[in-house]
């Protein structure tokens, strides 16, 4: 492809800072160039050209994450507009598998920062805390393909599990006490001992080089 | 400047002989062995040669890239990531029990990587986006359309390659385009003139030859070698003939074996003229843009066609829109309801000599055609499968999945549930609820579970 070649040094600078090899990036540059028809930015509405996202029950979720400037490591907070394709590869670095050769310390960054991902996927109004209502947004969307369930079972599943969650965070609390939110903190102490790193994140295929057809 | 001179008249005259040759040699070599339906086994010739040089090609790439090391291609991939293959329960159960020592099945945060990682893999690569590029070759043809990489690999190779170019645009496509254009005023003229006869036998027997004797130089035009197979199983009078649609060409590659009516919308310019000719000689079923919608009057019309045993069985391409050749859409249900018998045919082409596909976003028809007319052929298979009747007991979607099905497994396609008109469509609601309902059947029936205990 035409582009590939012609921005080597703009490439070998983005793979330093979000961690691809340039193979990976060129593919999800085609990616980029699909979704967004040839343009060079992409908007939410682009997202709506893939047909497997609708299987996704939080498909809303996904693709607000992707336009959330807490996840585009930009000072200002809010949603953005449209991103362009190195705010793309930012997102995406989030799902990178870790590598063999990452020290403690590494590990460590990379696992914090799938975890803020995360955290801002269910703190929706990017106050920093996890609320009952947003937690129970969370579970209502997962659920929401069943007709059958009412909306007060969903409740209840998401109260109990706030609850839960709340006796892991803060120990037992006196009758008066209003447990406000998750805190991020509060959240790493919940995925104690989970392994997530091997669990979010998308193992590309090795290929080197894939003649294409155009 | 005065150098020129006596070699203008030498040019001319050059020039002129190479065109009469050019022409008796298209006249007595295609056109006339065109009209009798006979062939002299020339396009196969060209095909074996064809193949012999492009794994010579292929070779030499191969040693090029090694000694250079250069990235070399690797065979078509299906996909850029590595999908994993378990369920959404096995990956579910997996991640709460790396976590909790409880073993209480109910709602944890956990549950949303699942969801999220498919999310975002999807975004990455997903199934249907694919199928509608065109498919990816494992060696290459020659055809600088279907890899850049391969250019700069040798020098003798890239002599091949600036030969082949020089042959398929300066000698192969002005004498296609010639074909053409014969072609297409024969059938013009032709079918005028027979509409001119009175209705009868003979106006009948005429009008099916110059519609096939056309469509025979047309094949020709674009070098298309064509194997049929199953011959026996060709569509009779009265029946409606449905194929897997890749490209406008699959129209010509069926009617120069058989003898068909056309569906399809009238269209203006050259088409226009065309279809207003045809329909002269014999009854085609052409709509006008505003009857199209109308799905009501197109059936009717349809149902009336077939139901005249005189009139030729009916060509309809029911996915809609040109696929890539290696699956099978979804069949628009339409052209089922009908209640006629059905000729299920294959069409696979093979894409070492050229990409018959046409990308209707990408290419406008004028450029797919430049295209065709400039790859080295086209080869395909053409397989008639049995007549297929509606069952009394299923309806016409499972009727047309039931046709689909066949389609795809004769011709090697995958078959995709996925609807064509994906392409430019959204997503039918119904097909969102599967896997919102799974995982909720999980959380909720557990949940229910525990409250009872």
């Amino acid at each position: 492809m035409g582009s590939a070649h012609s921005v080597p040094a703009e490439m070998r600078e983005l793979a330093d800072r979000t961690g691809f090899t340039s193979e990976q990036i060129e593919h999800l540059h085609r990616r980029f160039k699909q979704l967004s028809q040839d343009q060079l930015t992409i908007r939410k509405e682009n997202f709506d050209s893939i047909p497997d996202l609708e299987f996704n029950p939080i498909r809303g979720k996904i693709v607000h994450a992707f336009f959330d400037k807490r996840n585009l490591r930009q000072e200002s907070d809010g949603l953005a507009e449209e991103i362009n394709f190195e705010d793309f590869l930012t997102i995406m670095s989030y799902f990178r598998p870790i590598e063999m050769n990452m020290d403690e310390e590494q590990l460590d960054r990379f696992r914090k920062e799938k975890l803020k991902f995360l955290f801002h996927m269910y703190d929706s109004d990017h106050d920093g805390k996890i609320t009952l209502q947003e937690y129970r947004n969370v579970v209502e969307e997962l659920l929401s393909g069943n007709p059958h369930l009412e909306k007060e079972s969903a409740r209840s599943i998401a109260d109990g599990a706030m609850m839960e969650a709340a006796s892991i965070c803060v120990g037992q609390m006196g009758p008066d006490q209003v447990y406000e939110g998750i805190t991020f903190e509060d959240f790493l102490k919940m995925w104690q001992g989970i392994d997530i790193e091997t669990k979010m994140h998308v193992r590309f295929l090795n290929v080197d080089t894939i003649a294409h057809c155009y | 400047m005065f150098l020129l001179l006596p070699f203008d008249s030498l040019v001319v005259n050059l020039l002129g002989i190479s065109i009469t040759v050019l022409f008796t040699l298209l006249l007595v070599f295609i056109i006339v062995p065109a009209i009798f339906g006979v062939s002299f086994g020339i396009r196969k010739v060209y095909m074996k040669t064809l193949l012999k040089i492009f794994q010579w090609a292929t070779l030499r790439i191969e040693r090029g890239a090694k000694e250079k090391n250069h990235p070399l291609y690797k065979p078509y991939v299906n996909g850029i990531i590595a999908k994993e293959p378990t369920s959404l329960e096995e990956e579910i159960k997996e991640l709460r029990r790396s976590g909790k020592a409880l073993d209480t099945p109910e709602f944890e945060l956990s549950d949303i990587f699942y969801f999220c990682r498919k999310g975002i893999e999807t975004i990455m690569d997903d199934e249907v986006t694919k199928r509608f590029s065109a498919e990816e070759l494992e060696s290459w043809n020659l055809l600088s359309r279907t890899n850049y990489n391969f250019q700069y690999i040798s020098l003798r190779l890239t002599v091949l390659w600036g030969l082949g170019v020089l042959i398929r645009y300066c000698f192969l496509l002005p004498l296609r385009i010639a074909l053409a254009f014969t072609g297409i005023s024969l059938l013009v003229t032709g079918t005028t003139v027979v509409g001119y006869l009175p209705n009868g036998r003979c106006k009948d027997f005429l009008s099916k030859h110059v519609h096939l004797m056309c469509y025979r130089i047309c094949v020709r035009a674009l070098t298309a070698i064509i194997t049929y197979h199953d011959r026996e199983n060709r569509p009779r009078n009265g029946g409606i003939c449905v194929a897997n649609h890749t490209s406008p060409i699959d129209v010509i590659i069926l009617a120069s074996d058989g003898y068909y009516a056309m569906v399809g919308q009238i269209h203006g310019g050259l088409m226009g003229v065309i279809q207003r000719a045809m329909v002269k000689a014999c009854p085609h079923v052409w709509f006008e843009r505003s009857e199209v919608k109308d799905r009501h009057l197109v059936a009717r019309r349809l149902t009336e066609h077939v139901q005249d045993k005189s009139k030729l069985p009916i060509l309809i391409f029911p996915e809609g829109t040109c696929i890539n050749n290696t699956s099978v859409m979804m069949f628009k249900k339409g052209s089922f309801e009908i209640g006629a018998t059905v000729y299920p045919v294959a069409i696979k082409y093979d894409p070492q000599f050229g990409d018959a596909f046409w990308n209707s976003s990408k290419y406008g028809m004028v450029t797919y055609l430049l295209r065709m007319m400039t790859s080295w052929a086209i080869v395909c298979s053409v397989w008639y499968l049995p007549p297929m009747t509606r069952q009394p007991e299923e309806d016409a979607v499972q009727f047309a999945n039931r046709v689909k099905s066949a389609i795809a497994r004769q011709g090697g396609l995958v078959d995709l549930l996925w609807d064509g008109g994906l392409k430019r469509e959204k997503v039918k609601d119904a097909f969102k609820e599967e896997q919102q309902k799974l995982y909720s059947k999980m959380i909720v029936g557990s949940h229910e579970d525990r409250s009872r205990s």
